[in-house]
């Protein structure tokens, strides 16, 4: 049985690790080495020059800095509106709670391609600036679903002591629920954080230039259309853009997999 | 915050929610100003230019735009970026269209440009051809044919491309054949078992792009020099008995000696098939990974019959003043002018858009160094402008594409065209003809 599960683990890590593998090694190889049949599984040659050729050529940590503000105050807004509604809709009472929250999670379901047409005709005079890439990014109904759930595990008593000490709602949310909520908080975070670094679609139909447009925008000033790619300085960008995501996963990875799996298993 | 209370907050709630529905109401309205902008008062124009930066432009076209500005005080012009290929720009202008800021010159590829045309949302340009000191005789016919509609034309050629044969020195030499391309579709055939002989092993000696890769491009020239044809004009030809026959002979060359792959240009450098139909934008690339003698030639086929026109042009939004649209097009015509268009073509492997570009000084030396791009130049006087089917359907590339590839994988001929006959007349009845001018 244990045989069985290592061997689940084992082919799990392969079909993952595989490509990835093969993303870095291309990244170091030179161009004529790269579509060679059978493939070759080590570079013939080191070219690092993949990655100066990446930096130089299109004005790369413009780019990073915009991916940043944006991923970071995106992440933000969405963290806090997606906290705050969700301790509305769980510790407040007001009418027509149930049917804000089925318009939440309507919200869900809509992909946010069909939204774009619209957006842009509402945000038509923001183009080219971060305001209008932030702004209709901004609405979580991810995060608020997850939260809300969060918070209706929550035991009874812990409120009803701390409504007995004389809590207000401010002290409530701060000194007795979030800290009990870190592991949902940091899933909450790690998801949406990654999820706004790789945005393409808003960020393409919004930014013209690299003033405001960020890494996958700008990569694609490394593609081509009829002259076929250049793989290795690709892959060396498709890294170096990975990078910063993969180590804030790593950080945080203990207490996002705490939160993803609790309620799983009781006390 | 303790006494903030229940009624407190449903007012303070209600307010809010007043207040949003308001604030969007009155958004909706103003968000639809268009071009009010820089056109007022006779001051200083800026341009915007939606580009995807063909070939890897941007710094030539940035070159480019400099000194235009240098030589037209009064005009500037922004570079805008549209993504990475021609779906992605034509996505984008589609969009900017619905408000805001319009962009007022926009590239547009061969199998974007009509619906944008029939929709009226890129201008027709021969009234401002003369302002803008633009001869269009002077550009390659085939090229500037290509985006006439209705007895005007709606884009100028700018990044232009054509298919073209290449082929392996070295494998051709091993198999005992002389140093040319075969002179057509059938010649190849012949010499097809020898030169899979000659590369052996699991190569193939020809490879071809699949169905997301315009395999319909490619074939469109090679269907032609057998006498069949996708359209004729608006009538559907992909049932006639010479494309059927010419699909056969595809499918047959294919399934023998050949292979469909989605980067044709990338298995031929890496010497995994013998010849290959690319576009003349990949000689660099091939030319960069190819570790063997390469060689170019023209379509197999008879001349004027065997090679169709491809790449990109240049177009001006609809919905600007008239004082934006005349120097929009003094723009391109500085753009596309000799001098420039042999830069353009030298940086980044396009055509030449003007037929006195190959007697420019540079472009002769850069022919001379470079005798296969002199084969895809010398190519160009020979091409054809492309079948409506392919080129003015929308979505007709691809589905085109998608036959062309079950064909050449082994699929019925006859049922497949007949099929694919049905979808695009389906799409002309009900998306263009009620469209097209009486």
């Amino acid at each position: 049985m244990k045989v069985l599960g290592y061997a689940g683990m084992v082919l799990t890590l392969l079909l993952v690790a595989v490509p990835v593998y093969f993303i870095v090694i291309t990244s170091f190889k030179d161009r004529p080495d790269i579509f060679v049949s059978p493939a070759t599984w080590w570079p013939p040659t080191w070219y690092p020059e993949n990655y100066s050729y990446v930096t130089q050529e299109i004005p790369y940590w413009q780019y990073l800095r915009n991916s940043a503000i944006i991923t970071l105050v995106t992440g933000s807004i969405k963290f806090v509106l997606g906290v705050s509604t969700a301790y509305a809709l769980v510790f407040l009472r007001f009418p027509f709670k149930k049917l804000l929250f089925l318009v939440v999670i309507a919200a869900l379901m809509v992909p946010n391609q069909i939204t774009v047409i619209s957006n842009y005709a509402l945000m038509a005079d923001y183009r080219n600036t971060f305001v209008g890439i932030i702004l209709p990014l901004a609405g979580v109904a991810f995060g608020t679903f997850l939260m809300r759930n969060h918070f209706l595990s929550l035991p009874k008593e812990i409120v009803e002591a701390a409504r007995m000490d004389g809590a207000g709602h401010l002290r409530l949310l701060f000194r007795v629920i979030l800290p009990v909520s870190i592991p949902t908080m940091v899933a909450f975070a790690v998801i949406t954080l990654v999820n706004e670094w790789n945005e393409y679609l808003w960020p393409f139909l919004m930014s013209d230039n690299a003033a405001v447009a960020p890494l996958p925008v700008g990569l694609t000033l490394l593609q081509n259309t009829e002259q076929g790619v250049n793989w290795g300085p690709v892959m060396a960008a498709t890294l170096l853009t990975a990078l910063p995501m993969l180590v804030v996963f790593l950080i945080l990875q203990r207490q996002m997999i705490k939160g993803l799996t609790s309620g799983a298993v009781k006390g | 915050m303790g006494d903030f209370t229940r009624r407190g907050f449903i007012a303070t709630g209600l307010a809010a929610t007043a207040a949003v529905a308001a604030a969007c109401a009155g958004s909706g309205s103003g968000g639809g100003a268009s071009n009010s902008g820089n056109g007022g008062g006779g001051g200083d124009i800026t341009l915007r230019f939606l580009s995807n930066h063909p070939g890897s432009s941007k710094a030539t076209e940035q070159a480019l735009i400099d000194e235009f500005q240098k030589a037209n005080a009064g005009i500037k012009v922004e570079l805008l970026d549209g993504g990475k290929n021609y779906e992605q720009v034509a996505q984008k202008f589609q969009t900017s269209l619905s408000g805001g800021e319009k962009p007022d010159i926009v590239v547009v590829s061969d199998v974007t440009w009509f619906n944008f045309a029939l929709n009226k949302q890129i201008a027709p340009l021969d009234d401002l051809f003369a302002g803008a000191g633009l001869k269009p005789e002077e550009y390659v016919d085939s090229l500037l044919a290509d985006t006439k509609f209705d007895g005007k034309h709606y884009a100028v050629p700018f990044a232009r491309s054509t298919p073209l044969f290449y082929y392996n020195k070295d494998v051709w030499k091993k198999a005992g054949l002389e140093d040319r391309g075969p002179k057509d579709w059938d010649e190849f055939a012949q010499w097809a078992s020898r030169i899979q002989e000659a590369i052996g092993g699991d190569k193939k000696a020809l490879v071809i792009a699949d169905g997301e890769n315009y395999i319909d491009w490619a074939f469109e020239g090679w269907n032609w020099s057998k006498g069949g044809a996708y359209s004729d004009g608006w009538d559907l030809k992909f049932t006639s008995p010479e494309t059927i026959a010419a699909a056969n002979q595809l499918k047959d060359v294919i399934g023998k000696w050949g292979r469909v792959v989605t980067t044709p240009e990338n298995d031929f450098g890496a010497g995994l098939a013998a010849a290959t139909v690319q576009s003349t934008g990949s000689l660099k690339t091939i030319t960069s990974t190819a570790k063997f003698e390469l060689g170019t030639a023209f379509l197999p086929g008879p001349a004027g019959k065997s090679c169709p026109t491809g790449g990109a042009g240049v177009a001006v939004t609809e919905a600007i003043s008239a004082e934006r649209k005349a120097a929009a097009v003094k723009f391109i015509e500085f753009l596309t002018n000799t001098n420039n268009t042999s830069k353009f073509s030298q940086a980044t492997g396009y055509m030449p858009v003007r037929k006195a570009a190959v007697d420019e000084p540079t472009m002769k030396a850069f022919i001379e160094k470079n005798p296969n791009f002199g084969t895809a130049v010398k190519q160009l006087p020979l091409t054809r402008s492309q079948d409506n089917a392919r080129v003015f359907v929308p979505g007709g590339g691809e589905d085109i594409g998608k036959a062309l590839q079950q064909i050449a994988t082994g699929g019925d001929t006859a049922a497949i065209l007949g099929a694919l006959q049905k979808t695009i007349q389906g799409k002309i009845d009900s998306q263009i003809k009620p469209k097209l001018p009486k």
